[in-house]
């Protein structure tokens, strides 16, 4: 694996000198990304067919795409700061790496090829790899992001 | 047997042991404890903003509370059932920790909040979609609801961020990871 190696002293980053901030940075990460991916989940389980299906996919779509939007708007607005306090560590950690990848595309996808899909009220066949792929990108995000302390 | 007892004895199992020596089984599980909880609390939070008339103004109280139950349901399993591995493979330090007490005590408000609200709000939306307001107790439910929710998020992540005092320490590390790159004291 490529070593990257910024100039970069975290113990000049405030978020290393307050016990609070880093704990609170990862609540709102988390609940942000529960937000996110919850109403994503929700248009995926209805475009597999496995639920929510007295409403069409649109319906639940443009109901709930404030709300993945707002979610993600908090993920990626906290990420960041936590990745601030060790970026030499992250950069080179496999697992970071690989949540990286996945969550660029999991957004492209998803407001691409999902939002796309979930909008036009896809036959069930269609709508079930629409929404078995959505679901696998976001896993692979939770795991990667989880296996950071485990790599 | 105390408590205490009880955990101790948990974690010897031979499941236990074996999970907890697993190296990466523990962060899949903690992706299932986690994927749930995206389900289960994205769920819940809809519902709760649908209430406070914040979200899903397209889909009547009914309709969210209904076509969400089961899958709501599903992720609390999912959750509460990586959460016990977690809780069996490390019990004894989980014991010794305040904030997991804390999410416990959550959890059982979860319970009572379930209980207390079964009647008028979430079995009642019928009446509740046909009221020209949402009632306040559906939005007083609503926000204790998501009080609760977050609290459960904030207890959760905390637990990592206590340490046991040395004496009592099992002779296994730490709870979970530490976070990652946080420069602990």
């Amino acid at each position: 694996m490529m070593q990257i190696q910024i100039p970069y002293d975290p113990a000049t980053n405030p978020l290393n000198n307050n016990e609070w901030s880093f704990p609170l940075l990862e609540i709102i990460h988390i609940v942000g990304f529960a937000v996110a991916i919850g109403s994503i989940f929700m248009v995926d389980l209805r475009l597999i067919g496995v639920g929510l299906r007295r409403r069409l996919p649109s319906q639940w779509a443009k109901d709930l795409a404030p709300w993945t939007l707002g979610g993600l708007a908090a993920v990626l607005m906290s990420g960041p700061l936590i990745f601030s306090s060790d970026p030499n560590m992250y950069l080179n950690n496999s697992a970071f790496r690989f949540k990286m990848g996945a969550l660029v595309i999991a957004i492209l996808y998803q407001y691409t090829v999902h939002r796309k899909v979930a909008f036009a009220d896809p036959s069930p066949a269609v709508g079930a790899l629409t929404g078995i792929v959505s679901v696998a990108l976001w896993v692979s995000v939770v795991a990667g992001g989880l296996f950071i302390a485990f790599v | 047997m105390s408590v205490l007892e009880v955990f101790r004895w948990v974690q010897y199992t031979e499941f236990a042991t074996a999970f907890r020596e697993s190296g990466l089984v523990y962060p899949v599980v903690m992706t299932g404890h986690l994927t749930g909880m995206a389900l289960f609390g994205g769920m819940i939070a809809m519902t709760d903003m649908r209430l406070l008339g914040w979200a899903m103004g397209g889909t009547s109280i009914t309709e969210t509370v209904k076509q969400l139950r089961v899958w709501k349901q599903i992720g609390f399993v999912l959750t509460v059932g990586c959460g016990l591995m977690l809780l069996m493979a490390k019990a004894e330090l989980y014991y010794h920790n305040p904030f997991y007490w804390t999410k416990m005590t959550l959890l059982f408000l979860v319970g009572v909040h379930a209980l207390v609200f079964h009647k008028s709000v979430y079995g009642n939306t019928e009446e509740l979609d046909r009221a020209p307001r949402v009632p306040a107790r559906a939005k007083v439910a609503a926000c204790l609801s998501l009080f609760i929710w977050v609290g459960l998020v904030a207890a959760g992540r905390s637990i990592a961020y206590w340490d046991v005092p040395g004496d009592l320490t099992p002779s296994y590390s730490s709870v979970g990871p530490e976070a990652p790159g946080h420069h602990r004291r």
